[in-house]
């Protein structure tokens, strides 16, 4: 599989089709009441950063951590690009600090066309992380891939990871989550075998 | 404590700095920064660009001190509920020493000519390579370590090399060997690198003036007295915000930004020289395959270091530096054909598309906005409004502002191609066009 960099259709496609899959499903979650989180920059940021760590998909960007969870700018420049090519539209949801809504638009099949074979090629892989985390509003994303990326850089680092140890690091970043709650996340995400970690002892 | 130490400044006035930061100031790891130029060949085009990395860095610390002081003089009980910080501010003071230092040394690890070199930085893996902050942390924990943890003043805050490397790269995991502060640092990293940082702060201004053009000026002293930090309501995370009072200098500081990408950064002549400097570099490092010293071991950082602008000058001035080099020397640049506008519709880049279709073999270099360096992005600035019984209302800078909110990335490309063929690919680009404009 080819990969124009002059046109790096496959970083675009990639967004539009998050935002397809994101936003032609269900209102509300099956079996339950509550609707789906709304899809805007950062689930896009936090989705595409769990793409590439844990699916091993090659998105080209290079994230780096902030408060916030792995973040690019790279990522908001191209979203930019998507729209004013009339394949999304990103609209604010409400008066506030809620975000946006990135939504698919008239010229999306267009640009899905030109990275047909990136899609194809990882359709399995965007499946499964639709599956897997396209249900979490932006702040479980962000607390998830946040710990994702700290595993990733201790080990890159040669450093031994446990259950615990990964919970401190995290809790020390974001202290305003409860260690419970991150602990979970943790248990989570080592069941899913996307953080692998030695027992504690 | 002894007089502070002052440095004059074009920007700010006087700089100020302690016999701790002095001695760190004149190691050889930053004193390289004198001879690597703030803005490449920028010079090129506006001649007055030929300031280093050594001025812009002490006005990064200062400005970065200033924030953080605008910050916790205004949200110090907001940051000790957040981040635990003690009461005394111990805390606080370490993170204060941090982020200054972290401020003065996160460009340390520039390749010459700064952002141009970084294309010839080894692959990390994945296709991905080194970038400058990647150096610029490596230098500092292993070669920077005496200066910076043997000083007397570090007595007080036991500050490790590897501390102020991990800021620079946003490292946390430093904490699971018993400290606990280096996850909270990862908010203060957003003063050195982030959406209201003291770099791009002082670089708006620094390069406006030094070029000689007034599109990088906004409101620094109005934006100091109105930065805040907030909770970010979508996510809960702290996040740097400005006071409702600030609203038109975070206007300003976008419009800046944005003037000076588009008649400065992506100025068209200015980009193919950081192509041609790229080519002939790639020239000079024939020896290492092309590209420079990995930052992975003392020995290929000490190899590094001797790459700075008077080096490639002089090689180049030498004759060293292949096509590339004769270009640069010569001033004989490939030249610009065909470009899109700076928000391009599909329509656009099908042009593009077909107009590269049509050149074949003549382009030269193709060049997109989002590959520079200097990357003109949408992230909103959280404005807060004190609103009744004191409750804060947030809401982003795009849906206060009519101006912000129709900025968008640029996103333009441009196709160049040698000079010696630009009349006849202009002619090229013109039948084509009108062809389709005929067919259309």
């Amino acid at each position: 599989m080819t990969k124009d960099m002059h046109f790096p259709w496959h970083q675009y496609a990639l967004i539009v089709k998050l935002a397809e899959c994101l936003n032609h499903r269900p209102r509300l979650r099956a079996g339950s009441n509550s609707s789906y989180p709304q899809f805007g920059k950062t689930a896009l940021q936090k989705l595409v950063y769990l793409l590439q760590a844990v699916y091993d998909v090659e998105c080209d960007y290079d994230f780096s951590l902030y408060t916030y969870g792995p973040f690019t700018s790279e990522l908001l420049q191209d979203l930019d690009l998507v729209e004013s090519i009339g394949a999304v539209q990103v609209l604010p949801v409400r008066k506030g600090m809620d975000g946006y809504a990135i939504k698919p638009y008239e010229n999306a099949a267009w640009v899905t066309t030109q990275a047909k074979e990136f899609l194809e090629a990882h359709k399995c892989a965007l499946g499964k992380l639709i599956e897997e985390y396209g249900h979490y509003s932006a702040k479980e994303l962000e607390i998830r891939a946040t710990m994702i990326y700290v595993e990733r850089e201790m080990k890159g680092d040669g450093k031994p990871v446990s259950l615990d140890g990964l919970v401190r690091v995290v809790h020390d970043i974001k202290p305003y989550f409860p260690r419970d709650e991150i602990k979970s996340v943790a248990e989570e995400l080592q069941a899913k075998e996307h953080v692998k970690v030695a027992a504690d002892g | 404590m002894a007089e502070p130490f002052e440095i004059r400044d074009p920007i700010h006035g006087f700089i100020e700095l302690d016999e701790w930061e002095r001695d760190i100031v004149n190691h050889p790891v930053f004193q390289r920064l004198r001879r690597i130029r703030q803005l490449g060949l920028t010079d090129m085009v506006y001649p007055g660009a030929t300031h280093s990395r050594f001025e812009h860095s002490l006005g990064v610390m200062h400005v970065a001190t200033k924030m953080f002081d605008a910050i916790v003089g205004r949200r110090r009980g907001f940051l000790v509920d957040t981040y635990n910080y003690d009461e005394e501010g111990a805390g606080l003071a370490k993170d204060r020493r941090i982020v200054r230092l972290a401020a003065l040394l996160h460009d340390v690890g520039h390749a010459p000519f700064s952002h141009s070199g970084e294309d010839l930085m080894p692959e990390v893996g994945k296709g991905r390579r080194y970038k400058h902050e990647n150096y610029s942390a490596k230098l500092v924990a292993d070669l920077m370590t005496d200066v910076i943890e043997k000083h007397p003043l570090n007595q007080n805050y036991d500050i490790t090399a590897q501390d102020v490397a991990d800021f620079i790269e946003g490292k946390p995991a430093d904490s699971l060997e018993g400290k606990s502060s280096a996850g909270r640092r990862l908010f203060w990293r957003n003063l050195v690198s982030g959406q209201l940082d003291a770099d791009r702060a002082d670089y708006l201004l620094r390069d406006s003036h030094h070029i000689g053009v007034a599109y990088g000026h906004y409101d620094l002293e109005r934006l100091l007295t109105t930065l805040t930090a907030v909770e970010d309501p979508e996510t809960g995370s702290p996040t740097l915000a400005i006071e409702e009072g600030g609203l038109h200098a975070a206007e300003g500081l976008i419009i800046a930004r944005y003037m000076m990408f588009t008649q400065v950064y992506f100025h068209h002549t200015r980009r193919i020289y950081d192509h041609h400097l790229v080519e002939a570099m790639r020239s000079l490092l024939a020896q290492s395959k092309g590209m420079f010293p990995s930052p992975i071991d003392k020995e290929g950082l000490e190899e590094y270091l001797k790459w700075d602008d008077w080096r490639v000058v002089g090689r180049l001035a030498a004759g060293n530096g292949g096509t590339h080099g004769e270009i640069i020397l010569n001033r004989r640049h490939d030249r610009r054909v065909y470009e899109t506008p700076e928000f391009p519709g599909r329509d656009d880049l099908q042009r593009l598309e077909a107009a590269r279709k049509a050149l074949g073999e003549r382009v030269i270099f193709e060049d997109r906005a989002q590959n520079s360096w200097y990357t003109i992005d949408s992230t909103d600035i959280p404005i807060v409004r004190k609103a009744k019984l004191d409750q804060e209302v947030v809401a982003r800078l795009s849906e206060r502002s009519t101006v912000v909110s129709g900025l968008r990335a640029v996103n333009r490309r441009r196709i160049y191609v040698p000079i010696g063929q630009s009349e006849e690919c202009r002619r090229i680009v013109a039948q084509m066009l009108s062809s389709q404009e005929s067919d259309g």
